[in-house]
């Protein structure tokens, strides 16, 4: 994956090309157009020590060698990312001031109360919500016990008058034999013997 | 002494906003704000500023001043909202109660008989309650008034308005977050440490 630096061979083939002892990049850009300058260059280097408007030229001449030599990051290789002792969360984002950040001018605290007050408004509304409707399921369950509790209670009714009335025809019988039997006991106790201290 | 983050507002605001409603803006900008009168220091602008830990709500001139006393040296100023716990939460204290109690949304007013209960630190029951705020829903900011209505501190509801009203006369209503009694029983750590 990682990137040839294509100076190398175009470095290689230059350095074939030119004198041994000039150093290979500089002459890349104009080597077979003028090859009697570059000549001349070198020997006035010789003699003279650096004239300033030659650096230039050689300083304009730097940026193609270092577009060669460029650096590639690895986001533009697409290298997939390392598991580095930092955690995500932690590395702090470049560009961005470090510290805190005050609070302190009237429209911005005004926005965050907006937002606190428009939040805290949806909660207590749902809450509300919340609460209506087990109400509203509360008094259901209660309507229904209260229901069953009247139909018990009728059914109860129902079954005491029944039995109520089961116990009147069987009473009626019953006091007929109630009476024959009296009048049978009421004999034998006037038969009874009775003991009078007067 | 310093202002407070927009983290710290945040959380701040949202603390407040349980006790209170809309009106709490005006804590931020005051009502007669546009007619401000210099001579009149009630209509002067006022501030959060924090300072170990505590939260000050400070007119601004005050604050202004305060500068120049270094922040070891600063004990107090304005009034203490509450403070900042380790965890990043905030605490109202009941010097807060100045404050909340104009802008406050629920309301509960207690007979004389539960005003001592309350000051001692007891929850309040329902027995004591004189009136209440009608609609107001369970585990919601409310503040606590004597029936000739002096704030007296605030809790959280127990329950709603609804339930409370079939609640039996020794049910819980209100569980008490602060009251004026703490200004005796908490002397020592109120305003320090």
């Amino acid at each position: 994956m990682a990137p040839k630096p294509p100076s190398k061979g175009s470095g290689s083939k230059f350095k074939s090309s030119s004198s041994a002892s000039k150093p290979s990049s500089r002459p890349s850009s104009k080597p077979s157009s003028k090859p009697s300058s570059k000549s001349s260059s070198s020997a006035k280097k010789r003699s003279v020590p650096k004239p300033k408007d030659q650096i230039k030229t050689k300083r304009a001449d730097a940026p193609s060698t270092k577009k060669k030599r460029r650096t590639y990051t690895e986001k533009e290789l697409g290298i997939p990312k390392l598991n580095m002792i930092t955690p995500a969360g932690v590395q702090k984002p470049k560009g961005k001031k470090k510290g805190k950040v005050f609070v302190d001018d009237q429209q911005s605290m005004m926005t965050i109360l907006a937002m606190v007050n428009a939040d805290k408004e949806g909660q207590i509304e749902s809450k509300m919500m919340k609460a209506r409707q087990m109400e509203e399921i509360r008094e259901a369950r209660r309507k229904e016990a209260e229901m069953r509790q009247v139909d018990k209670k009728s059914k109860l009714e129902e079954t005491k008058n029944s039995l109520r009335k089961h116990r009147k025809r069987k009473s009626d019988g019953d006091a007929l034999n109630a009476t024959d039997a009296n009048a049978q006991t009421s004999a034998p106790k006037k038969n009874k013997k009775r003991v009078s201290f007067g | 002494m310093r202002q407070l983050t927009e983290k710290e507002t945040e959380t701040l605001f949202s603390k407040l906003a349980n006790y209170t409603g809309r009106s709490l803006t005006h804590l931020i900008q005051p009502p007669s704000s546009e007619s401000s009168d210099p001579k009149n220091p009630s209509s002067e602008r006022h501030v959060f500023r924090i300072q170990n830990n505590r939260v000050y709500y400070v007119r601004e001139s005050i604050a202004n001043l305060a500068t120049s006393v270094a922040r070891a040296n600063l004990l107090s100023l304005g009034t203490c909202l509450g403070k900042f716990t380790k965890t990043g939460k905030f605490r109202l204290h009941i010097t807060a109660l100045d404050v909340i109690a104009p802008h406050a949304r629920y309301k509960m007013w207690i007979k004389p008989n539960g005003e001592m209960p309350f000051l001692y630190g007891g929850n309040i029951v329902k027995a004591h309650v004189g009136r209440w705020s009608e609609d107001c829903p369970e585990h919601q900011g409310v503040v606590v008034f004597s029936m000739s209505d002096t704030p007296l501190g605030f809790g959280i509801s127990a329950r709603s308005t609804a339930e409370a009203r079939r609640l039996e006369p020794t049910g819980i209503t209100t569980f008490r977050q602060a009251d004026v009694g703490e200004y005796l029983r908490e002397e020592d750590t109120l305003f320090a440490t």
